[in-house]
């Protein structure tokens, strides 16, 4: 009985010691901790902030045609559109109002996969904190700044990153 | 110099040194679990390391609102932290840290530890009662069985020590150690019952039944914020100070020093750093024992053991 | 009868001898927002009483006034921890409703990232269940290696948590160029570095197997007749696993084995998960080995309006994830009903807390691992 007692003891000192000597290995071992601010991850390709308004390279102007197919998308109707009336009541092709409400927006790309002009992009802004929720209320100026000023990736289905 | 200006005196610097001691302290265990855990721990106040930390969670516990439950036990619960906190203060009148520093060369002074030492419990029982909350009562219990039963293995693996030495008087101890060399040799079972129930003594991990954030939330503190919680961790955190030291100074030769060197109060903190070190160490890679297994352990384990370790002390001390 | 009045009753009836203790839902170890109205004798517990309902987001309801495919970014929030399972489950449930063909690639995209997130999801287990006992590196530990799986994510699906990745019909995107290598290097490591580092850590510790060996045993019988799923079931010893015996997708293909333990106890749940996490790994290996080239997604109807009904489920990494959906011919979903293994396997918590510690009802909430986006819906 003694005897196992005692060997007991020294398979759980054996197993203690193991356990101490992995917890020591990592005090040596490199640290993930990133100080964010200061240092930054690198995002993959595709990483997935909010959406952004797409801006035509050589005329400067939006992509976007109102057809609101993203709005209809949206799960969470976090987008509102509104095109531009000209005369006669006619609705031409750009959008008035392009509001997107980021307060709602769960970025899960669906508006980006509904759009058929190519006019919306996933950007990788993921710092949209703001001290005031109206803030957080895009318009399409802004949207079309995020754009300019952050990598965008647009995925519509199936295709390769 | 009259004396009492000298009492006074050593009483400031005591109290400063468990101030500096116990933020030292828990910067050190944030810094020590941060590395083990790969990440770096506090890094923002004070860089590189965040040394300054310690004097910003000082600041801030100092500052932060004291918050009573309606239903505490006033009293009670108001005195709770000082009653946990006094005893430990107490408990440096007899550390030797050098051949001369020490607060009073007491020939007695192993028994004025225990005596002292066993004072704690009455904090933890007046916090957990009169909090009046039911996870702080949990803890407080737990505490009540654990200690007690600790405090038998703690105290009799210091027995073999003092019939080595033939001594109670901690200076004592280690003069005999300078002499004859550290008591580890003779007494390394001892030693092992001593850590262990250290450890329990501590409430520090496997033996944190008392505090079990992941049962009791916080265990008899639960109710304290601010300056009381502070007082509790303070003296939580020299608590360890206080009985690594007496590890040191029992086993490890105290403030003699290993290599011919003359003695001095930095080799006497140098040992002590190691044990508290270790005791973070082991805090940060094991689980948490169960309350039926800490009994186990105690009673059937430790005490048996001990009682071992003071007849076999006596029988070599007969041949 | 209101709650506070039986709550006042029930306190009478238990008297001075008994505590009643709420733990949660505020509370460390609860894992998220469970409530515990748990009668103590000393430390003895004498009944425990499940609470739900913090969490509830009405999700069943929600979707009926979306459209098909608008519905696949919120399962994902079902079972956060795991997302493309919960994706994976509606999807074939949809396709199968409405008949729609997937391309092969797509198939093989999908075990792969399932069975990864099969791993995420253990590897958080295992960290929950360590820090449950009080050990707070391991948790951090397992923290860390799902952090590098998520990265391994996000180069895939673009988001680390909330994936909306899977189609229907197929998948969002194919697979980036070397992802393969980063995967099989990931997979790599943590056979042959974490894992064992984890059995040094925490599992050969005796504290460990003195907390867990024997305790909260579940017997086979119990098991079957509470419902309970994944690595609860066959931590009982029940041979049971969806993806072998009622294959899905393409599981039919991949050569796996799987894991049951006898004892029904905290431990073995829990070995459970960890060599079920090898052999998630054995299937990526395969997985990546068959894959063939081609498209990714398949041809959706434009107007996408099924009828009929139909239950489909899927093994996730805490059991049957099962849905249930009727079309009435609409281009929204009539009803969605979804089975979460969670709910199931927290229903026996009752059952095993009896007689148990304070100490250890903690650790049968962890061992359960029930997620409380999914219990509460």
């Amino acid at each position: 009985m003694l005897g196992g007692v005692l060997g007991n003891v020294y398979n759980a000192t054996k197993s203690l010691i193991k356990g101490h000597l992995v917890t020591l290995k990592e005090l040596r071992t490199p640290k993930i901790t990133v100080h964010y601010p200061d240092e930054r991850l690198e995002l993959p390709l595709g990483s997935r902030g909010m959406p952004a308004l797409k801006v035509n390279q050589d005329t400067g102007l939006l992509n976007c045609t109102a057809c609101g197919v993203c709005a209809r998308e949206c799960p969470v109707d976090a987008i509102e559109v509104e095109a531009v009336v000209g005369e006669k009541g006619r609705k031409k092709r750009y959008p008035a109002i392009y509001n997107l409400d980021m307060t709602h927006c769960m970025q899960c790309n669906l508006c980006v996969e509904a759009c058929p002009f190519d006019a919306l992009e996933m950007s990788d802004a993921f710092e949209i904190s703001r001290y005031d929720l109206d803030d957080l209320i895009f318009d399409k100026e802004q949207l079309a700044e995020i754009w300019k000023t952050h990598k965008a990736v647009r995925i519509t289905g199936g295709e390769k990153l | 110099m009259p004396e009492w200006v000298m009492a006074i005196i050593k009483i400031l610097i005591v109290l400063a040194f468990i101030g500096l001691n116990g933020m030292f302290l828990i910067w050190a265990e944030r810094k020590v679990a941060g590395f083990i855990q790969a990440r770096i721990g506090p890094a923002r106040v004070g860089r590189p390391q965040g040394f300054f930390q310690l004097f910003a969670d000082a600041i801030k516990m100092f500052s932060k609102e004291d918050v009573r439950p309606a239903a505490a036990d006033k009293w009670v619960w108001w005195f709770a932290p000082v009653v946990f906190f006094t005893p430990v203060a107490m408990a440096f009148l007899v550390l030797p840290f050098g051949p001369n520093v020490i607060g009073l060369d007491m020939n007695i002074g192993l028994i004025y530890l225990a005596a002292v030492a066993s004072f704690a419990l009455l904090g933890v029982f007046m916090a957990g009662w009169g909090s009046n909350n039911k996870y702080s009562l949990l803890g407080a219990m737990r505490a009540g069985a654990q200690m007690i039963s600790y405090e038998i293995p703690l105290i009799l693996a210091t027995i073999g020590v003092i019939m080595i030495t033939g001594t109670l008087s901690t200076q004592g101890i280690v003069e005999y150690q300078v002499a004859h060399g550290w008591n580890i040799k003779t007494q390394f079972l001892a030693f092992v019952v001593f850590f262990i129930a250290m450890l329990a003594e501590l409430n520090r991990t496997p033996f944190d039944l008392v505090i079990a954030e992941s049962e009791l939330t916080s265990g008899f503190f639960t109710e304290y914020s601010g300056i009381r919680w502070g007082m509790f961790m303070f003296a939580e955190y020299t608590n360890i100070f206080v009985m690594s030291a007496l590890a040191v100074t029992l086993f490890f030769g105290g403030w003699a020093s290993p290599f011919g060197l003359v003695g001095s109060v930095l080799i006497f903190l140098i040992k002590t750093y190691a044990i508290v070190f270790l005791i973070i160490w082991i805090r940060w890679s094991v689980p948490r024992v169960r309350i039926d297994q800490l009994m186990t352990l105690g009673w059937k384990f430790l005490l048996p053991l001990s009682l071992f370790n003071i007849v076999f002390t006596g029988l070599i001390l007969l041949i | 009868m209101s709650e506070i009045e039986a709550r006042r009753l029930k306190a009478e009836e238990v008297g001075h001898e008994k505590l009643i203790l709420n733990l949660g839902p505020q509370h460390p170890s609860t894992h998220g927002v469970l409530r515990v109205i748990t009668t103590l004798e000393g430390e003895r517990i004498t009944e425990a009483e499940p609470d739900i309902g913090f969490l509830h987001r009405n999700f069943e309801k929600i979707v009926e006034g979306w459209t098909w495919s608008q519905v696949i970014p919120l399962t994902d929030r079902n079972d956060y921890l795991a997302n493309i399972n919960n994706e994976h489950a509606y999807v074939l449930a949809v396709e199968k409703l409405a008949g729609i063909e997937v391309p092969e690639r797509a198939e093989y995209i999908r075990v792969i990232m399932s069975e990864l997130n099969r791993i995420a999801s253990h590897l958080l287990t295992f960290g929950t269940f360590a820090m449950d006992m009080g050990a707070f590196t391991p948790f951090l530990y397992g923290f860390r290696e799902r952090e590098l799986l998520y990265d391994i994510f996000e180069k895939v699906t673009g988001a680390r948590m909330m994936h909306n990745y899977v189609r229907l019909s197929g998948v969002r995107n194919d697979l980036p160029d070397g992802w393969d290598k980063e995967v099989l290097e990931f997979l790599d490591r943590l056979e042959n570095d974490v894992i064992p580092d984890y059995y040094d850590l925490l599992i050969k510790n005796p504290i460990f197997e003195a907390r867990s060996l024997g305790v909260g045993v579940l017997t086979k019988e119990d098991a079957i007749a509470y419902g309970a799923a994944g690595p609860i079931l066959r931590g009982s010893g029940i041979d049971w696993d969806l993806r072998r015996d009622m294959p899905y997708s393409i599981y039919d293909r991949f050569d796996f084995e799987v894991i049951t333990r006898e004892e029904g106890d905290h431990y073995a749940r829990f070995m459970v998960r960890m060599d079920e996490m090898i052999e998630s790994a054995k299937i990526i290996r395969q997985a990546f080995e068959q894959m063939p080239e081609g498209p990714v997604m398949g041809k959706v109807p434009r107007v996408l309006k099924p009828e009929g009904d139909i239950y489909s489920a899927v093994e996730g990494p805490r059991g049957e994830i099962g849905v249930y959906l009727v079309g009435d011919g609409n281009f929204k979903p009539y009803r969605v009903k979804w089975r979460a293994p969670s709910f199931s396997n927290l229903s026996i918590l009752p059952l095993m807390a009896k007689g148990q510690f304070v100490a250890d009802i903690v650790l049968t909430i962890g061992t359960l691992d029930p997620i409380f986006g999914e219990v509460d819906r």
